[in-house]
Parts: structure tokens; sequence; C-alpha cells
């Protein structure tokens, strides 16, 4: 068992880990299983298992059936649900301190799932409709295209939801082949943040997780390299246009991390270049920067929507913003801005359990440990003039390396 | 946790102060009691274009200038327009509290609404409501919305295209001066803060603005009037939404409601959820939801389906709300109860969450409320009282909106709905 500062870590035989923060002045506690698995970890054929399953996660254990999953979290729960992206599937629960044991027992049995065969079929209905309404969606639409063609082959380009066809024809055994594989518990970190210690958290992973059996470790994952070029996709049914730009960019675990995190926010967050240049300029309501990392690739997204005739007014300011920023340095008064906001916004996570529970799932998962609020508040000082200039030298928004996708009702060309 | 501080300070604003020790930040809210409702009918929209372009330029700094003055104390600011009041919130560290009162009293009180910035307002207006057809169920709401609070409360914060075309910088300027002033602020604090040092310093940055009598206490009123309408739109789902009148804030039996939505809809375990989604797969997303404008409650429910499966979606809809007042049993009322005090506790935690249920208490019930208060109520309902409540609000008058490729069509659902007047969209 390590501690350091409110943290501690701690792993069962079987490879369960389990990361605790102890926040001072909390009433609450938040946890919740991290499985390491994803949409980028299914092979074509099975795209929108990982998602799928984390519905099916709720329908019922040998223990309980769905009705009672349901109830007993409402009996207790502040807030709880689940989500899945591309690289994780995340199991989460909120309660008031005097209800953790009951949140632990409940979130380690979904973990323990039936995967009832009565259940399996309505599901999927649930599914296909979830994926209906992102088709119905302009930006779930354009953000999936941007995935399937920047890393086209790749599995980081399967939609997390999966096709339509896909999730037809899956079937409870293949579901259950990938569940026993994946949720084994060297593959899963029980992570809790609030009123709560390491010790209380130990004690309740070894009654309700402590029988579990090891399986074997994650497949490897293939590094994407990203698609450039220009891709367009019209689609008469919606009124608005997509126009976004992606550039190769840290990946989660790179030291530039933060220095990215500043360069995106000071060229596409508030008060940005692209707030003044884009959106006050009347081009688009809605244009920003930010970075998209996993835990080997990242991209930077410039991405903005706006009437169809606007288009090329669009990728032209977004485009001359990007060059400016890439070729001259930025102001100091700039950096100097992000970082105040961020510390602003990390007092504010750190009243929260919930907040800090989400925050600590992606350290652990990508970067192997939790980062303190001080850690992280050293991480933002640490970023200048300098560093923000050396990070675009390796870094560069380089037309060469780009990928320009759009996606809307109009047939344009977009070789700007 | 200590009570809450009201002040009616001398300049006319109103103040409620949460004072949270060891927090190491202050979230505060200044609410102008005007929203949409106030709009002329041949300006829609103007409510949020002044909230839009109120900080785009100050009678000492231009609209980047603020942003950047707000950015140099970390201070994030947001803003809102609703039906009868907008807001604007801000989140700062304890020793910037002076500044960020500072700079929101400047653009409150000395916007220069400059002409380029109205222009361009209008343009990213006209773009949104663009957007807004690309969203379905937000689409879809805008509509119900309508429909169940009529036309002056039910009115889309966008406008309409052609209530934009009549707005100019003239008319941005008359609302302000109409509409912001003290005697329609209400103030609220949250964090790390002396109540009697934030009283101070709003009563020097707000004294004189405006006049200080008290007014926008009340709030409009309408008259429920069902209807059906269709709106055909080519998507893959049919979205349906549909609402009836609930209780109003104030009323006795609020409480009741907040539980029976609670039990309808209220978790996983709610009735909508499991008939809808877990027993029949018919649909990933459905909800139910209050609306309260002052004096008002309406309950909105909704949800969005493959087309083939939207008649029998209606059905179930509609069978769950006939069914609360049959078999409601104390276990349902009991955990949504639970759910409630378990959320408002934890969430009064956090500094902001805190300052928006001040905010809440001063715009519904003139004054702060403590905890304890908020709940005591809840803390009281029982099953009868749930069941008193649907007694005293039948679910049979309503207003139903479908969006999709087909609408509602079998003969038990048009016989179900056939009394409601259908204009076909």
């Amino acid at each position: 068992m390590k501690t350091d500062n409110h943290f501690g870590a701690h792993t069962l035989p079987n490879g369960l880990r389990i990361v605790v923060e102890q926040m001072p002045d909390t009433r609450s506690v938040a946890a919740g299983f991290l499985a390491r698995t994803g949409a980028r970890d299914e092979v074509p054929e099975l795209a929108g298992i990982s998602h799928f399953l984390e519905h099916m996660c709720f329908k019922g254990t040998t223990n309980r059936t769905w009705e009672q999953i349901n109830t007993e979290f409402d009996d207790i729960a502040v807030d709880y649900n689940a989500f899945t992206s591309e690289e994780r599937t995340f199991y989460y629960g909120w309660v008031q301190t005097e209800n953790l044991e009951k949140q632990i027992e409940l979130l380690a049995d979904m973990m323990r799932s039936r995967l009832p065969a009565e259940e399996f079929d309505m599901e999927k209905k649930v599914v296909l409709d979830e994926i209906a309404r992102s088709n119905d969606q302009l930006m779930h639409v354009a953000y999936d295209f941007l995935h399937n063609t920047a890393f086209d082959g790749h599995p980081l380009g399967w939609p997390v939801l999966g096709h339509d066809a896909t999730v037809e024809a899956l079937t409870r055994e293949q579901m259950s082949a990938y569940y026993q594989e994946r949720y084994a518990p060297n593959n899963l970190i029980l992570i809790a943040a609030g009123d709560v210690t390491l010790e209380r958290v130990i004690e309740l992973a070894e009654k309700f997780c402590g029988q579990w059996e090891s399986g074997p470790a994650k497949p490897e994952r293939q590094t994407p390299k990203m698609k450039v070029g220009s891709v367009l996709k019209q689609l008469d049914q919606f009124g608005q246009q997509i126009v976004a730009l992606c550039y190769p960019a840290p990946s989660s675990v790179d030291p530039l991390h933060e220095t990215a995190n500043a360069a995106a926010s000071i060229l596409g967050g508030q008060n940005s270049r692209f707030f003044w240049n884009i959106v006050q300029e009347g081009i688009s309501p809605d244009a920003s920067c930010y970075r998209i990392p996993y835990c080997d690739y990242g991209m930077t997204l410039l991405w903005g929507q706006a009437d169809p005739q606007n288009c090329e007014r669009l990728l032209e300011a977004m485009q001359s913003q990007a060059e400016k920023i890439g070729t001259s340095k930025v102001d100091e008064q700039e950096v100097q801005r992000v970082k105040n906001k961020r510390r602003t916004s990390l007092a504010v996570e750190s009243e929260a359990p919930y907040y800090r529970l989400v925050q600590i799932m992606g350290d652990v998962d990508l970067l192997g440990a939790p980062r303190s609020i001080d850690q992280r508040l050293a991480d933002v000082d640490a970023i200048t003039v300098d560093r923000i200039a050396e990070y675009f030298e390796s870094y560069p928004f380089d037309a060469q390396d780009r990928l320009l996708i759009s996606v809307g009702p109009r047939d344009w060309q977009g070789q700007n | 946790m200590k009570d809450p501080i009201h002040l009616n300070l001398n300049c006319g604003v109103e103040m409620a102060a949460a004072p949270m020790p060891g927090k190491h930040v202050v979230a505060m809210e200044f609410r102008i009691l005007s929203g949409t409702a106030e709009e002329p009918e041949d300006k829609l929209g103007l409510a949020r274009l002044v909230k839009e372009t109120i900080d785009k330029g100050t009678g000492k700094r231009s609209g980047r200038e603020l942003l950047d003055a707000f950015d140099d104390i970390g201070a994030p600011t947001g803003a809102w327009v609703g039906r009868e009041a907008a807001g604007f919130t801000c989140i700062c560290l304890p020793e910037f509290l002076e500044q960020a009162v500072g700079l929101h009293a400047e653009f409150l009180r000395t916007p220069t609404f400059p002409e380029d910035a109205v222009k361009t307002a209008i343009g990213l207006t006209e773009q949104e409501i663009g957007s807004l057809e690309d969203d379905p169920p937000s689409l879809a709401d805008k509509y119900i919305e309508r429909y169940g609070l009529g036309p002056v409360l039910g009115r889309c914060p966008l406008g309409e295209r052609h209530t934009l075309a009549q707005i100019g910088r003239e008319d941005l300027v008359q609302h302000w001066q109409q509409q912001y002033c003290t005697g329609r602020m209400q103030f609220s604090i949250a964090g790390a803060v002396d109540p009697d040092a934030v009283a101070k310093i709003i009563q020097t940055h707000f004294d004189g603005f405006g006049s200080a009598a008290r007014v926008g206490r009340d709030g409009c009123g309408f008259t429920f009037e069902p209807t059906r309408k269709h709106y055909d739109k080519k998507i893959e789902q049919e979205q349906i939404a549909l609402c009836f009148p609930g209780a109003a804030v104030g009323d006795d039996d609020y409480s009741a409601m907040r539980i029976m939505l609670g039990v309808l809809s209220g978790g996983m375990s709610g009735r909508l959820f499991t008939e809808v989604r877990e027993k029949q797969g018919l649909a990933y997303d459905v909800h139910a939801m209050a609306e309260n404008p002052r004096g008002q409650g309406m309950v909105f429910v909704a949800a969005s389906c493959k087309p083939d499966v939207a008649d029998q979606t209606f059905r179930t809809l509609l069978r769950e709300l006939e069914r609360l007042s049959e078999d409601l049993t104390d276990d349902e009322v009991s955990r949504a109860r639970s759910r409630v005090i378990a959320r408002e506790e934890t969430m009064a935690d956090m500094t902001r969450s805190r300052r928006g249920t001040l905010a809440a208490d001063l715009f519904h019930h003139g004054r702060p409320r403590s905890i304890d208060e908020r709940l005591a109520k809840i803390r009281k309902v029982t099953r009868e009282d749930v069941i008193a409540y649907l007694s005293s609000h039948p679910r049979d008058r309503m207003s139903i909106v479908t969006l999709g490729p087909c609408g509602l069509a079998d003969a038990q659902t048009a016989d179900t709905i056939g009394a409601l007047p259908n204009e076909d969209g």
C-alpha cells in the first residue's frame, strides 16, 4: 500500500488496482470502475461492442435483476451512470459517505454481469435507437465522419456506438467472450475520491472483488497515423455545414500535454483568437480549437459550424489564424490568462468528488498515477511563451500534414 | 452550514449570500428580472441580443479589453437569458471578488452596444437558428415550449428570422435602458465570502444604476391551450413531446409534484425509463421534467424513437401518466424523496451549486433559504400527498408535438388525442 499526499494506491493479488484520493471538507464519495477497453480495442465486425456491453452491465447479474440494480442505485446515489469512449469504459456513482459500501458492492456486482440472454435483443433495440438519434444530429455525424476519415482502416475510425449492421449482427456469445477477456480484474481499476480512506476502499474491494480471477492482459494497441487531404461529405438533410481541420498533436502521455492544451486555448478557447477573428467577425457562431488526445497519438482539431455559403470564409479564417499562431510567438499576456483561468478551474474541481474522480481516472489510465491539484498547477505554471513556440516547432500547422473534412448540404471544393 | 444572508441594499439590489468557509472560490450571479417575456412581439430575440452584446464595449474598454480584464483575474464568466430573467455568472478566487464585481458593474452600467457588434450578433443568431434545425431534440423542445407555455412565456430566446430583421442597435439600447436597473437586480453569491463586505462592494459599484424601485417581481401568467401539432422532417427518429399543467413553485403541493416527477423520471428505476426503455426497448431517451415560470408550472415529457414504434411509445407514455394515480407505492415515493434529499445536500457542498439555489430562491420566494428549509417539505411528502397532487392536476389536457417523418398514426392514438385541435406543420 502506497500513500502520497492525499492519494493512496494498492493492488489486490488478482491484479485489481485501487486508487483513492481522500478529499478534506467533503461529505460524499464518488467511486467507479475503469475498464481499460473501448472502441479502438474492437475488431471491425464487432464495432460497437464495448458500448453495447456497457449497456448490458446494467441488465442483470447472478445476484440482481436489472430492476434491482436500478432500484438500489436510485435508493442511494446522488448520481450514477457509465460512458464508453474510444479507449475506455467507466462505471461510476456518487453517494453520501454512509452509502459507500453499498455503492461499491453494486458497481462490483455489475462488473460481473450475467449478460442475461433474455435482455440482449431488447437492449440491442435501445442501442440501435441511440445510433439513429446520433445520425439525426449534425455534430455527431461530423465527429464520426472525422474519425472515420482520419483513421481509415484503424480502429480509432470506428464510431463508439458502432454501425447499424455490426450491432444488428452481434451475438451474446461474441459479447461474452469479449467481456471475459477485457473485464478481468487486471484490466480494471477501482477509483474513489472524497470522504474516504484507502484502507476502507481496500477492505471493500477485498470483500467484493477479491475472489475474481485474473485474465489475460489487454491486447496491444496499434498506433494510428492520421490521413491527410480533403474529404467532403454532402448530406442534404442538414442545413448547416461543419468545417474541420485536423493536425497531428501530442498524445495524452506526452510531456507537452499541458503546453498543447494552452496553445489550443489561446487559438480557440473562450476569449481566444478564434472568438475575436471568426465568431465576432460573424463568420461562424461556433468556432473552436481543441486537442483530441489518445494514449499514443493526438490531433489538434480546428472546428467550425456555419451557414453553407460561409464555408470558404470559415476555412480561410481558421487557416489564417493557425498560420499566425504557428509562425510568430504568442503574447505573454495570452499565456498568463490561460494560466489564470486554469487556476480557478482547478479550485472548482477540488470541491467536487465526481469532478476529481473523472480527472483521476484519466491520469491513472494514461499516466499510471493520479496528479494532485498542486502538481497540475505546477504543470500549468511551467508553460511559457518559449515553450509554446517550441511546441509549434514540433507540431506545426503544416498544410502538408493536415486533414480537411466538411459535412453538410453543400457540395464545395474545400481546396483553399 | 450557516443560514444564508438576505439583504436589501440601499442602491436597490436584492442580495443573497451563503458564506462557505474553507472554500477556495467564490461563485456569483447578477440576475436582471427581465427576459424574453418582456420583448416586443415584433422583436423576438431582443433580450438575448442584449445579453450577447452588453459586454462588447463599455465607456472605458472595448469588448476585447473587458474579457481580457476578466481573464487577467482568472474569472470565467457566463450569461443566459430565460423567460423572465437574464443572468450573468462568474467564478473567481476570493481575492479577486471586488475586481470581478467592478467589471460586471462596468458592462452592465455603461455598455456602448457597438453597431458592428450588434450586426454581428444578429447574423450569428440567424446561423444559430439554422443550427437548431440540425438538432431535432432541441428543435422539438422549442416547439413544445411554445405550445406548453403560450405565445409569450413559450418564446425561443433566439427569436425568429423575421423578428431579428426588425431589430437595430437603438432597440437594444432602449431595452437596456428600460430593463437593466438595480430595482430589477438580484445578486447571489456563495463561497469564501464575508456578506457585509460583499454588500459594501455591491452598494459602491451599483449605487445610482437606474431606478431602485422594485419591479419585475411578478410572473406574467398565461392560459394553457392544449394543441396538437406535427412538424414533418426527414430524419431517422420521431421526436415526441407533450406537456400538461403542474404545480407552481410556491404552491403547497409543489414538493409533491417534485416527488411525482422523481417516480416518473428520477433515475433508471423511474417508470418512464422502466416501461419505455427497459421493458420494451422503444427508445434510448425518455424523460420528464417541470418548468416553472413564476406562479406557473408545466410538466414536459419527451421521447425519441424509431418511427415504426412511435405510436407504441406514445401510448406507453400516456399509460404511465395515467397509471401514476392507480398503483403508486410507498417505496417509490420514499426512493424519489431520498434521491432529491441526497442530491440537494451533496450539491450544497459545491460553491456553484449553492449559488444556483440562492438565486432560484430569491427569484421564486423573494428570499434565500437554508438547505434544511429547502428540504423540509420534501421530507414530509407521503404517497397520499402525491395522490392528492395527481387528483388536483389531471393529465387530460395536454399539448402534443411530434417532429419527424410520420407523426402519430394509428387509430388508438388518434382516438386518444382526437379531441385536440390539429394544426399541420
